[in-house]
């Protein structure tokens, strides 16, 4: 199976790989005959990064799913794995997602690159490229060469550029080319306004491209020729002024531009990425609270970050033959914007076009009548109901093993959680009615009704799970839980709410 | 056919709910006391116990067969409507023939006895509901009820 190895960079780039994964998780796969496995790669210097921490545990659980039910039941159907479970020989990598930035733990930058032991000139040369002030861990207004990076690089890309270029002499990234298969493809998610994600990303590209001249590695003659595809999301969000803090609004425009300069000679103007997505939200929402990441920098999941992670997909689906590259250099570079049917505040399903509608819907309406499910009626139903009574059974033992009580559980909050966030963020995305009955659950479609025809509810659902269940044979437990609801929950929302 | 109804009525000869004569009654011995000649009560009435154990069992198994309606609670309730439809069929018919005198006078045969046979038809439909929905032969083909016996779920 070909992988698929992506590269979240920042707080944008952890918050992106949420959303893939909970659309991965509901069941949604590219429209292409190449099945693929997924590898991410998370990479910030700000560990204590509440959004890096919920991306993680989400594809922890994620991961222990799937393995126990496998990858043909319809939800959790594409595989997700850590990095080094390529690694067949000596294990020297972290159970980890996240790439491990050496030395930027308690470091000033100035520490970082031994300011103090520089000759006098390229101590000048330092000054000039990186005056200006920012802040530290308490707050206080510091020069740029005193920054503390375990906060990140609080909107600084010079700093960023220089600290995440040791990548390429890390175990991960050794461990990534020499795994890296001819087949397989890359994938780079970053911001472009803020200062990990803007360094990151040409970086990282620029490394990929260079493999071949890297001594630490054994020079891999894929890398240089590599499918890359990457996400450059611009501004999309609004963020509160305040004085105090580094970052501001009237910045991301202005650091857009820059990047965006930089970018046309060295990333799009010598063509090496060959599908560049671009991302941008010019509606001016609720501000969200101005973090530098001292405080954890947690913000609510956007819709921005759902339709980033569709541009994945999108990428999966472009055949090999359009992602040609030669020599590092990709021959016909794509480069894709999206847009929406319907300048919404609050999107729901039919504003999207019919192409996304015809990609997220069903699948996403499918994961959250199992999630329904599974938080309202379990509990009534388990060996009550024929499904949960044949073998293999899904017994009250069964939902108290960790499969359930500890993963799947797990994974449906944060699944509920986040698309609370969505619809609560500004701009929205709501398309559920979550606290409502059955039948009012996908916002946008009414349910089809007649003398005949039984009501949405959960009578209903037992009916068709029990109806799937019949005659099938499974495989363990797991399998049959994710299976059976797949397609019962498919059947109710093709039969009644006409997807 | 009558025998063998008989016989389940009677219980094998060891412990009938009713007198020998109402069961001469049931076999149709005639109001004019020569014969056999008379409608055949035992086959009657247990086929119509069959029929209509089978149509409720039907009914619950495979015409509603909803989850809603699949518990041994439902079952329970099933096998009372079963009980008390059989058990009046068994009363009513054999007290209506006694009631218009349309019988062989010297059978020595009373309103208590339709009691006992009614209550003998009410058990043997139970026991019938039993073995049809019990073993899985059956009930395996429903959707929803494919689980639902007596004693669970």
């Amino acid at each position: 199976m070909a992988r698929l190895y992506i590269f979240a960079i920042g707080g944008t780039g952890s918050r992106v790989l949420k959303s893939l994964t909970m659309l991965l998780a509901s069941g949604i796969k590219p429209n292409s005959n190449k099945e693929f496995e997924i590898v991410p790669i998370i990479i910030d210097p700000h560990k204590s990064n509440d959004d890096l921490k919920r991306t993680e545990r989400l594809l922890g659980n994620y991961q222990a799913i799937s393995e126990a039910a496998g990858h043909t039941n319809g939800f959790f159907n594409t595989k997700i794995t850590t990095l080094d479970k390529l690694v067949s020989s000596e294990n020297r990598l972290a159970k980890s997602f996240t790439f491990n930035l050496q030395e930027v733990g308690g470091k000033k930058f100035k520490e970082y690159i031994d300011f103090n032991q520089l000759d006098p000139s390229n101590s000048a040369l330092a000054d000039i490229l990186f005056s200006g002030k920012s802040i530290n861990k308490s707050g206080e207004e510091v020069n740029l060469l005193d920054v503390e990076m375990d906060i990140g690089f609080v909107g600084n890309p010079n700093i960023g550029s220089v600290v995440l270029n040791q990548f390429k002499d890390s175990e991960e990234f050794k461990e990534f080319a020499s795994n890296y298969n001819e087949e397989d493809r890359v994938f780079i998610i970053s911001s472009i306004f803020g200062g990990t994600g803007a360094a990151g990303f040409p970086t990282i590209l620029k490394n990929i491209r260079d493999a071949m001249n890297n001594t630490n590695i054994n020079g891999n003659m894929f890398l240089q020729d590599a499918k890359i595809g990457a996400i450059s999301v611009m501004p999309y969000f609004n963020i509160e002024s305040d004085p105090e803090s580094p970052i501001n609004k009237s910045d991301f425009i202005s650091k857009t531009k820059s990047a965006l300069y930089y970018y046309k000679d060295n990333v799009t103007g010598n063509n090496s990425i060959n599908a560049l997505y671009y991302i941008l939200d010019e509606h001016n929402g609720n501000p969200y609270e101005n973090d530098p990441g001292d405080n954890g920098q947690q913000n609510n999941a956007h819709i921005i970050e759902m339709i980033s992670a569709l541009s994945i997909i999108d990428f999966l689906e472009i055949p090999d033959n359009e992602l040609e590259t030669l020599n590092g250099k990709a021959s016909r570079p794509i480069y894709k914007e999206f847009g929406i049917r319907k300048d919404s505040h609050d999107v729901i399903l039919p504003d999207f076009e019919d192409k996304t509608q015809n990609k997220i819907g069903l699948n996403l309406s499918q994961l959250a009548l199992f999630r329904k499910y599974l938080s309202e009626n379990l509990t009534k139903s388990v060996e009550k109901q024929p499904w949960s009574i044949g073998e293999p059974q899904l017994n009250k033992m069964f939902f108290e093993q960790s499969f359930y009580n500890t993963n799947l559980k797990d994974f449906m909050n944060r699944f509920g959680e986040w698309l609370t966030e969505l619809s609560i963020n500004n701009r929205g995305f709501s398309p559920f009615n979550l606290d409502s009955t059955l039948d009012a659950l996908v916002k946008g479609k009414t349910v089809k009704s007649g003398w005949l025809s039984k009501n949405v509810d959960y009578t209903l659902y037992d009916d068709t799970l029990n109806s799937k269940s019949k005659g099938r044979s499974y495989s363990s437990s797991e399998q049959k839980l994710l299976s059976l609801f797949f397609e019962s929950s498919e059947e109710i929302l093709k039969s009644k709410f006409g997807f | 056919m009558i025998d063998f109804f008989a016989s389940l009525y009677e219980w094998f000869g060891l412990n009938p709910f009713y007198r020998t004569d109402f069961g001469e009654l049931l076999r149709g011995y005639d109001a004019t006391c020569t014969g056999y000649i008379d409608s055949p009560w035992y086959s009657y009435i247990g086929m119509i116990m069959i029929i209509l154990t089978s149509l409720i069992y039907a009914f619950q198994y495979h015409i509603i067969d909803s989850s809603g309606f699949n518990k041994k609670k439902h079952w329970w309730l099933m096998s009372l409507v079963i009980i008390s439809l059989n058990f009046f069929i068994a009363f009513i018919i054999p007290f209506n023939i006694i009631q218009s005198s349309n019988y062989c006078t010297s059978l020595n045969v009373a309103v208590v006895d339709c009691l006992g046979f009614g209550f003998s038809n009410a058990i043997w439909s139970f026991i019938l509901f039993l073995l049809i929905s019990t073993p899985p032969i059956f009930r395996k083909l429903s959707h929803n009820c494919r689980e639902t016996t007596f004693y669970r779920p």
